[in-house]
């Protein structure tokens, strides 16, 4: 998957808006949103709370996970454990992205929370990555991994295969009697 | 057509068409075009962006897009404008300079006359007739007082900000650019020192107003966000992009008042730079890199120095913007970059809508890149300008022709194309004069209006003619030459081309030159 898909599909997510225009309820194939009221907040999905943000029809406001104190928190928590904690929201890291990006000035203390969501990202992929090395290391057959976001499988998921691959390959020739086993570039 | 309310005459009447914006190559132009492109995008009205650079070129573009489209919005630094009514109305009332940058469809000529259908008495008739030819008589006399004199009317960027602000769509993206649209006004000397300082007033209270709402101790705005701020910088162009010495030598202010052209000028800008107590070394290295501890109160030493040296506005009101770390400008640097890119004779194939559309981009915030082409450009711009300035000054090419300075760039002087452009003549001849006012010792000359020529387009063979109004404390820069160029050229029949939007430049033929200067001379003695 192309981290943009990933992104895409975060885009479903709902936020809450202020809009400054009024408008009835519109119906549309993925569900019902709205009536729209001036002054009144309103759930939509991100796509269109960033298209009427850039048309400058309403504010944007931040999700509840999106505050300084908590992200503080969920970071502390990340770093003393060694499994995964829960994260913030199935695609934290995309939404970060799209609303400091578009409604910085809707969102208080946006670098902070830039720099700690970009914290809790890192520690959470390094935990991955151990996890990947010690599984091939032991030659597990399965793992389990809870709390992962869909962001953060993808960003492993390529290399983690095809390396699972290769090393099916390697292993296969090593058997004795394997005269058909392709040392080329090995 | 003149209009009144800006947002029910106009922006509701466009908000269902599709648009065709015919848009002037001049700074302010671009800035308008942008603040409206912006309020277009928020509601995804559609429109045609067509750059023109003269009436010609305005024609045809006109007349392409006369099937589709039943209304045109055209934005240029206009000629100082009356309103509809004080030219139709028989009672005086005093004229404002309601300058816009809105002309509607030219099919509709403004036409005040009311008929009256009276097959009744004789007497009515003729009293009427009397009236009617009153009527024209004045109206002639007010179109020829409008037309005699050309001047600039209130920013065009300014107005559409205005109209953004009444549909309250306004951002700090719009603000700055009514910033830049307002400070190009000033750069290329088209409004007395008064208005500019009335619109900066006006334009203070957008600023203050957009940063209250959002600047709170506890609830900061993200670095990224764009902060207006208001300056009182010096005037000494691009210097922070440049070292401090370079700045100095090449900005006209400083550079006339300091008479670098001379010996005598350099030692007085070294005795300066020395009573100041900034190392020669410092000074000229590049200003992001001087000392931290010399920048602290670098615009008060520098003020308190020149009014030593006679210079006594070396500080003046403007606006810088500040995004990100370590981007930070000034309007008057931004105004700089945008002309150099929108004149620029840099490659060979030179299609201006190219240049146009370079310039455009260069307004944004995200083309960071294509900004700094654009201040290496304007660099390059100014020390030509300076080199030109101080070659003729020295070699004495201004010549005075009576009612008028004159000076002719031949086509073998460095730089010359960079002066086949129309906003770079100007200031260049903005520059030549005030540098000939300090020069020279002969009183008379110093109250006289110059006209420069320059090679325009070596195959043709034509010259661009620059006509600026005398150098004065307070001028209103009315500029008559306008007509004085139609009058003349019509007399001499010469093969001339009034193509540009502002009347005082003219595109002639070299070999007419010397029979259009004579007429010049008889008609404005």
């Amino acid at each position: 998957m192309d981290p943009s898909e990933v992104e895409f599909l975060a885009e479903k997510e709902f936020v809450k808006i202020i809009p400054n225009f009024s408008l009835d309820k519109i119906y549309l194939i993925g569900g019902d949103l709205g009536p729209f009221n001036p002054g009144l907040s309103a759930d939509v999905p991100v796509w269109l709370a960033l298209n009427l943000k850039q048309r400058q029809k309403c504010r944007i406001l931040p999700p509840e996970w999106m505050d300084v104190e908590k992200l503080e928190e969920m970071r502390e928590l990340e770093r003393k454990e060694d499994a995964f904690t829960p994260a913030p929201s199935p695609y934290y890291m995309e939404l970060t992205k799209l609303l400091l990006n578009h409604a910085s000035d809707n969102i208080p203390k946006a670098d902070e929370i830039r720099t700690l969501v970009k914290d809790i990202w890192d520690t959470r992929v390094a935990k991955l990555r151990l996890s990947a090395d010690s599984f091939i290391r032991q030659q597990e057959a399965h793992a389990q991994l809870d709390n992962l976001t869909l962001m953060e499988i993808n960003t492993i998921r390529e290399f983690l295969l095809g390396s699972l691959n290769c090393m099916y390959k390697l292993r296969s020739n090593l058997q004795p009697g394997a005269t058909k086993g392709q040392f080329g570039d090995y | 057509m003149f209009i009144a309310d800006i947002k029910k005459d106009f922006y509701e009447v466009v908000a269902n068409q599709r648009v065709a914006l015919l848009v002037a190559a001049d700074i302010d132009g671009l800035c308008a075009c942008k603040i409206l492109q912006a309020l277009f995008h928020c509601d995804q009205i559609q429109y045609t962006l067509v750059p023109v650079t003269g009436w010609q070129d305005l024609s045809t573009a006109f007349l392409e897009h006369k099937e589709q489209i039943k209304l045109l919005i055209k934005e240029d630094d206009d000629l100082g404008v009356p309103t509809y009514d004080d030219i139709f109305r028989d009672e005086d009332e005093e004229e404002e300079g309601e300058g816009s940058g809105n002309e509607s469809d030219e099919g509709s000529e403004p036409s005040g006359k009311r008929r009256r259908f009276d097959e009744g008495a004789i007497e009515r008739r003729i009293e009427r007739q009397r009236a009617k030819r009153q009527w024209e008589a004045r109206r002639r006399e007010i179109l020829f007082d409008y037309e005699q004199y050309e001047y600039h009317g209130t920013s065009a960027a300014m107005m559409f900000f205005e109209l953004a602000w009444v549909l309250t769509k306004d951002t700090k993206d719009m603000l700055w650019w009514s910033i830049i649209g307002l400070t190009d006004q000033w750069v290329h000397d088209k409004i007395p020192h008064m208005k500019y300082v009335s619109d900066i007033a006006t334009v203070q209270r957008h600023v203050s107003r957009h940063n209250h709402r959002n600047e709170d101790e506890e609830n900061s705005l993200s670095i990224d966000c764009m902060r207006i701020s208001f300056e009182y910088d010096l005037r000494l162009a691009l210097y922070h992009h440049w070292s401090l010495y370079e700045s100095i030598c090449n900005s006209y202010y400083t550079a006339c008042s300091f008479k670098l052209w001379t010996l005598k000028g350099q030692k007085k800008l070294q005795e300066f730079l020395a009573d100041m107590g900034l190392p020669l070394r410092q000074v000229k290295q590049k200003f992001k890199s001087m000392d931290v501890t010399i920048k602290e109160n670098l615009r008060d030493v520098i003020e308190e120095s020149s009014n030593k040296y006679g210079m006594k506005d070396i500080r003046i009101q403007t606006f810088g913007v500040h995004f990100g770390f370590k981007n930070s400008f000034l309007a008057s640097d931004m105004v700089h970059a945008a002309a150099a890119l929108l004149e620029s004779t840099e490659r060979d194939e030179n299609d201006p809508t190219d240049n146009f559309i370079k310039a455009l981009d260069s307004l944004s915030r995200s083309n960071l890149d294509r900004l700094l082409s654009g201040i290496d450009l304007a660099k390059k711009k100014l020390i030509a300008i300076q080199q030109t300035v101080a070659s003729c000054i020295c070699t004495n090419i201004i010549l005075s022709q009576g009612p008028f300075l004159y000076c002719y760039l031949m086509e073998g002087t460095p730089d010359v194309k960079l002066f086949s452009k129309p906003l770079a003549l100007t200031l260049l001849c903005k520059y030549l004069l005030k540098a000939f006012v300090q020069s020279t010792r002969n009183k008379r000359c110093k109250l006289l209006p110059l006209i420069m020529a320059a090679p325009k387009d070596v195959e043709k063979g034509t010259v661009i003619v620059v006509g600026i109004p005398p150098e004065s404390e307070t001028s209103d820069k009315k500029n008559f030459f306008g007509r004085a160029f139609e009058k003349a050229a019509e007399s001499t029949s010469s093969r001339t081309l009034h193509d540009h939007f502002d009347t005082s430049i003219i595109e002639l033929k070299s070999e007419d030159r010397s029979k259009f200067l004579d007429a010049l001379i008889t008609l404005l003695s």
